[in-house]
């Protein structure tokens, strides 16, 4: 019995082993950023994207393709998060597959960090240059300090072609032409390299005669001062002048080789051109919203109200990324990705025509497994238990309308 | 063989079994340095020394010396006071330097595909050269902390001036003036680490016009003469055996 017990914990040992082992050899590429896991106030209560569109979906290297859009910086900003006055508009891809060759607000160039104003609504551009091969999910992105990095909405891409072709050319203001991929490259090796040996030359000296055994014998004698020899001074004085020549005259060689160089660039852009948005003709009283766990659905009474001159429809209810469609007022055409997109997701208890200058209450339901995957029920576990996305309501005429929405939620578990 | 009877039998043997013992030491002492150096030097010197959007002419050449002279100053009096030997910023910098580009060429390029020309170390040798020979041609701490020391945050700039300064070379972008390593870094997309992290060109130092770097590193050799103090007497009690039972 002891025998089996014995081989039995032996191989168990083994097969352990032999598990982890390769596991360490299994490194499948990362290539989501973990969207799903950020709080989902966060993407819910803060920057709302939308118009979103992605250029291509599949992109050679060395060729270009483009997101553009539209968000919204939500007037309800949380407390927990630092407003957006110092932000980055980044871009969501695993490293550098794609270089990012510009990015707009309101079309001015944003490679710095900009203060947006809450409550108002910006576009964008970001022009990417396809990098590396491989199948990425790219995503709109925000930094903001003090708050992380707030996660847009992603859609697959696919760069065909091969790295090794790929090119950087830049033109500085001096007139000449280089390739930023590989630029500098071979003086960084040489500076290295040579430093290194000098490291190397100066370890190897001591090296050559014994080093620790007899030296510590001598030391612990007291007999410290006759390991250091004449010699050794001067070849110790030799390296010291030898360094120090060598930094003067590589500084003053860079320097006339390079005259004109300038300091990092570093600021804050501030004034981003917002988006002047339609006159603002419905308005929308929150009434009451829970979110009902079993269903994977949030209900909200709504009372709308249609102060213009054409009858509206709700057609759309978006949060976090997540488009809710009525279809019988609004389909999507812009190939928005398919997880994101609940294009029957939305139901209304009565959703003829509001005619102008009436009022009506009615019952919004926002249902779709993307509640789940998208890890937006997890909003009740916040610590301020509120929703908040953009409504938006079409005429007749296909003129559309985005009306802000923010308000608490009450989770209902039966 | 007795435990009285010594190990080896002959003078030449005991050279042998002392020159294997120095190769063993030298192995395991440069690759602990590497590895203990090379965390210390990510976590405080970090994005500094990762990107050379960061290498600017206040920070980096404030920052990397101060917490860079750290383990050199402790490895020195190691091996200085024990062993009399004048090798111990060098031997700190080729352990760290190794531990960078392996990091910077397998991780940052292999891995993520970071250009190397974006990403390089910072260049730590001239300073750790000087400040060996300082220890040994003084043979003071004192001497060692304020001439090493200087020199450690002095020729840091200098030394790395003729490979950043063709980075620094201007280019004008859809509208806006950049560096060609402004440029590395808005086009090399680093997701975790937006603009606005950066610490470049920040503080008060406005006086000295466009010449900071001089008064940077001036700053930054007074602080690392106290931090060298600080460290080497680290490395004294570390190396000391005081805290071992006495037989």
């Amino acid at each position: 019995m002891k025998l089996i017990k014995d081989k039995v914990t032996k191989l168990s040992f083994v097969a352990l082993l032999v598990t982890v082992t390769a596991a360490m050899f299994y490194a499948p590429t990362a290539s989501a950023h973990g969207e799903k896991s950020q709080a989902a106030f966060m993407r819910m209560r803060t920057i709302h994207w939308f118009d979103l569109n992605w250029s291509k979906d599949t992109v050679p290297v060395n060729d270009t393709m483009t997101i553009s859009g539209k968000f919204h910086v939500f007037a309800g900003w949380p407390e927990t998060v630092d407003k957006p006055e110092v932000s980055f508009l980044n871009i969501g891809i695993p490293g550098p597959v794609f270089i990012r060759q510009g990015s707009w607000i309101g079309g001015q160039l944003v490679p710095r960090s900009v203060t947006l104003e809450l409550g108002e609504t910006y576009e964008f551009k970001v022009l990417l240059k396809a990098r590396r091969p491989g199948d990425w999910h790219i995503h709109t992105m925000m930094n903001v300090q003090g708050g992380g990095p707030i996660i847009g909405p992603g859609k697959w891409v696919t760069v065909t072609g091969s790295m090794g072709s790929f090119v950087n050319p830049v033109t500085t203001l001096l007139g000449d032409t280089i390739d930023l991929e590989t630029y500098n490259l071979s003086n960084t090796y040489f500076w290295h390299a040579f430093w290194y040996a000098l490291g190397l030359a100066w370890l190897g000296y001591w090296a050559r005669k014994p080093i620790f055994v007899p030296r510590y014998l001598a030391v612990d004698a007291g007999k410290a001062d006759s390991l250091i020899t004449a010699g050794d001074k001067k070849v110790a004085m030799g390296f010291a002048a030898g360094t120090i020549a060598i930094v003067a005259f590589g500084m003053s060689s860079t320097n006339a080789a390079y005259p004109v160089t300038t300091p990092l660039q570093a600021g804050l852009l501030r004034g981003m051109k917002t988006l002047e948005m339609p006159a603002r003709t419905v308005n929308v009283k929150v009434e009451d919203a829970t979110y009902r766990v079993p269903g994977r659905a949030m209900q909200m009474t709504l009372t709308i109200t249609n102060n213009g001159d054409s009858p509206v429809r709700l057609g759309e209810f978006n949060t976090a990324g997540v488009r809710f469609l009525d279809p019988a007022v609004h389909e999507d055409e812009t190939g928005y990705p398919d997880d994101l997109l609940a294009e029957e997701g939305l139901t209304v208890s009565d959703n003829s025509p509001i005619a102008p200058g009436t009022s009506r209450t009615v019952q919004v339901t926002a249902s779709d497994a993307a509640w789940e995957v998208y890890r937006l029920a997890d909003l009740i576990y916040d610590p301020d238990s509120r929703f908040a996305g953009l409504l938006f309501f079409f005429d007749e005429a296909g003129n559309r309308q985005m009306v802000t929405v923010d308000a608490p939620l009450i989770p209902s578990f039966i | 063989m007795s435990a009285s009877q010594s190990a080896v039998r002959s003078r030449a043997e005991a050279v042998k079994v002392s020159r294997t013992f120095d190769w063993l030491i030298l192995f395991t002492l440069f690759f602990v340095v590497l590895g203990g150096y090379h965390i210390h030097y990510m976590l405080t010197g970090g994005d500094w020394d990762f990107w050379t959007d960061w290498k600017d002419r206040r920070l980096w050449v404030t920052v990397a010396p101060i917490v860079s002279i750290t383990f050199p100053a402790a490895v020195q009096a190691v091996l200085w006071w024990r062993y009399r030997l004048p090798f111990g910023a060098v031997v700190c910098i080729l352990g760290l330097l190794l531990g960078e580009w392996v990091n910077r060429y397998l991780n940052f390029w292999g891995w993520t595909y970071f250009p190397v020309n974006f990403c390089f170390p910072s260049n730590l040798m001239p300073g750790a050269i000087v400040l060996d020979v300082v220890l040994m041609l003084s043979g003071s701490m004192t001497v060692t902390a304020v001439l090493g020391g200087m020199a450690w945050g002095l020729l840091f700039y200098p030394g790395n001036w003729p490979i950043m300064a063709p980075l620094h070379i201007p280019v004008e972008y859809n509208g806006m003036m950049m560096t060609l390593a402004d440029l590395q870094g808005y086009h090399y997309v680093r997701t975790g680490t937006p603009e606005y992290i950066r610490m470049v060109e920040k503080g008060t130092l406005r006086t000295f016009g466009k010449d900071v770097a001089p008064v940077s590193a001036f700053f930054s050799a007074f602080v690392s003469i106290l931090i060298y103090f600080l460290w080497h007497f680290f490395g004294k009690w570390f190396g000391g055996t005081s805290f071992t039972q006495s037989s």
